[in-house]
């Protein structure tokens, strides 16, 4: 088995059946199987769960995979009688400013660190740097306290404004403005663009890819942030669906099937969105491990 | 054709969002660990008062010892087990792709959708038993048993952040040259072999940097414990920040809080500079 999965580089194709290639594949297709099964049947074991109606048992030994008879009651029950469109709407809302305003704050930190000559910008530089490095674990129990204090506590603006400027951000969208010629500008001084022409009108749509990267990376932070709204929002009426999942586990401990079919309707979002931008996703990954 | 005035137009609101959120508040924890402050009462300077308390609490030692069993079965884990899928996805076989977006896919999954998920295989009559109860093992009930918990969640986290590391041993080992595997198969050399000679050592600077970031991550670690057992049962599964944020915002004791996370800090600082050290030996 060892010799058999061997990754073999030498590209030689022979005509005749190559068993050594044969058992290779079949090796690595078993573990690749394996470790899909491991990695996804929570998310088969509840999906079906909220698909099960009432006969269905929902933990036993052996357990019954498949519903006798599938059923979307689970999904109009919560739908209609859980506030899950509310919380939704609320996470969409949230999401969007937690995506919007650190693509436009962080460029506007960036962009005079990627191309202006100003005195200090070494040392603001280095100090944003220095940030990077303290854990957000630190700085939570100061972060409450100032929200409280300048009266933001239950209030979304508490929750969007504690991710609006990342030290990672910044560092990013400065690579992306650092990667524009200098000729660009000029040329757009030659005809007489002013500083916020040149930003708005030019810089800004150049550095895209990178807006990219920092768009997902956003959205992945907004849509699963479960802490801070946990300690800002005090009104049921206004929780993200992270949050009001985890008050609704707690009140209906005993339905799984209701909390199965919430489960997956929180996960529907993030699994469009990843089949239909999954290339972003991995690139955005690498970046963010410059943090590290 | 940039002004002074303008570089500072640009960075206002961006630094001064970062100095209230992040900068001052990093300052703020620092003086705060020397407080008592309950958010109702006025502030109360106790020196180090805290950090003594700290030493002598069993909550917290209690708390460090979980932290650092949770540490040293997550971190070797999620070290070793990346490397081996990535690997894997690392071939040219048909659909691989797939196989790597599934297997980064739990990447995105909330840590309350985590939660509840794991809660139900974990539960006595949950899938995990099941498996066991198929290769001849009795099931016991993962999450309210205090020798089981730990190791629960350590699953968990591992199964929750392979996908993760396993991108940056893939981007690692795109940059071994194929020709090295060439002479090496030429040699003779087999699956094990070859990986053990060839990978592990082009990759080493990529395995200190993941042994880096899993360790930090697995000492910040609390959202986990927080949505899938709050500690229990028992405080067993009660790890560092998870009392930090039980002290703080239960108990309101902000400035023994803040204490806390100073040391646990100043902890990841000694380890993250040990590994650093680790690192400048053994460039590559």
């Amino acid at each position: 088995m060892t010799q058999a999965s061997t990754i073999t580089r030498t590209g030689q194709t022979k005509k005749t059946f190559n068993y050594r290639k044969f058992v290779r594949k079949s090796v690595s297709y078993f573990f690749l199987l394996l470790i899909t099964c491991i990695t996804i049947v929570p998310f088969l074991w509840t999906l079906s769960s909220s698909l099960k109606g009432e006969q269905d048992v929902i933990f036993s030994i052996p357990p019954q995979f498949i519903p006798s008879n599938i059923t979307l009651d689970n999904f109009k029950t919560v739908w209609t009688t859980l506030p899950i469109p509310r919380y939704l709407l609320n996470s969409v809302f949230l999401t969007s400013f937690g995506i919007v305003l650190p693509l436009v704050l962080c460029s506007f930190a960036a962009y005079p660190l990627a191309r202006m000559k100003f005195k200090g910008r070494n040392l603001i530089f280095m100090l944003i740097i220095a940030t990077m490095m303290i854990p957000n674990e630190i700085t939570m129990i100061p972060v409450y306290l100032v929200i409280n204090k300048v009266g933001l506590m239950g209030s979304y603006a508490g929750v969007i404004i504690t991710a609006a400027v990342t030290p990672l951000g910044i560092f990013l969208m400065r690579q992306g403005f650092m990667e524009i010629p200098r000729e660009v500008e000029e040329s757009a001084v030659i005809d007489g663009a002013n500083v916020w022409q040149i930003f708005w009108k030019l810089m800004f749509p150049m550095v895209k890819p990178m807006l990219g990267v920092l768009a997902i990376l956003s959205f992945i932070g907004a849509w699963n942030n479960f802490l801070w709204p946990l300690l800002i929002l005090d009104d049921p009426n206004k929780y993200p669906i992270t949050l009001g999942l985890y008050q609704l586990q707690g009140t209906f401990t005993a339905n799984t099937r209701l909390i199965a079919a919430g489960a997956i309707i929180a996960l529907l979002p993030i699994i469009l969105v990843f089949v239909f931008l999954q290339r972003y996703f991995i690139e955005a990954a690498y970046s963010s491990s410059v943090k590290g | 054709m940039y002004k002074t005035r303008h570089a500072w137009g640009f960075l206002s609101i961006p630094l001064l969002l970062l100095f209230v959120f992040t900068f001052i508040p990093a300052i703020a924890a620092f003086i705060l660990s020397f407080t008592n402050y309950n958010v109702f009462q006025p502030i109360e300077w106790l020196g180090l008062d805290n950090y003594m308390r700290a030493f002598q609490d069993e909550k917290f030692i209690n708390a460090m010892f979980n932290t650092v069993k949770y540490w040293l079965m997550v971190t070797p884990a999620l070290v070793v087990v990346p490397i081996f899928v990535a690997v894997l996805v690392n071939q040219k076989l048909r659909g691989i792709k797939i196989f790597r977006l599934i297997f980064y896919f739990p990447v995105l999954v909330s840590v309350v959708v985590t939660a509840l998920l794991w809660k139900w295989m974990f539960a006595q009559e949950g899938i995990i038993n099941y498996f066991l109860s198929l290769i001849g093992f009795e099931g016991v009930g993962w999450l309210i048993n205090s020798t089981t918990v730990l190791p629960a969640l350590a699953f968990v986290t591992v199964w929750q952040g392979f996908g993760y590391y396993m991108l940056f041993y893939l981007a690692s080992l795109q940059g071994v040259p194929d020709a090295l595997y060439e002479s090496a198969e030429l040699d003779g050399a087999g699956f094990w072999k070859k990986h053990l000679h060839i990978t592990i050592p082009m990759i080493k600077p990529m395995i200190f940097f993941v042994a880096v970031i899993s360790t930090m991550s697995a000492f910040k670690e609390f959202t986990l414990m927080l949505t899938m057992t709050k500690g229990g049962p028992l405080d067993a599964s009660t790890t560092a920040v998870l009392l930090v944020f039980e002290e703080a915002f239960q108990r309101l004791d902000m400035g023994y809080a803040s204490a806390i996370s100073f040391i646990l800090f100043i902890i990841i600082l000694i380890i993250t500079l040990i590994n650093q050290k680790l690192l400048d030996k053994n460039p590559n």
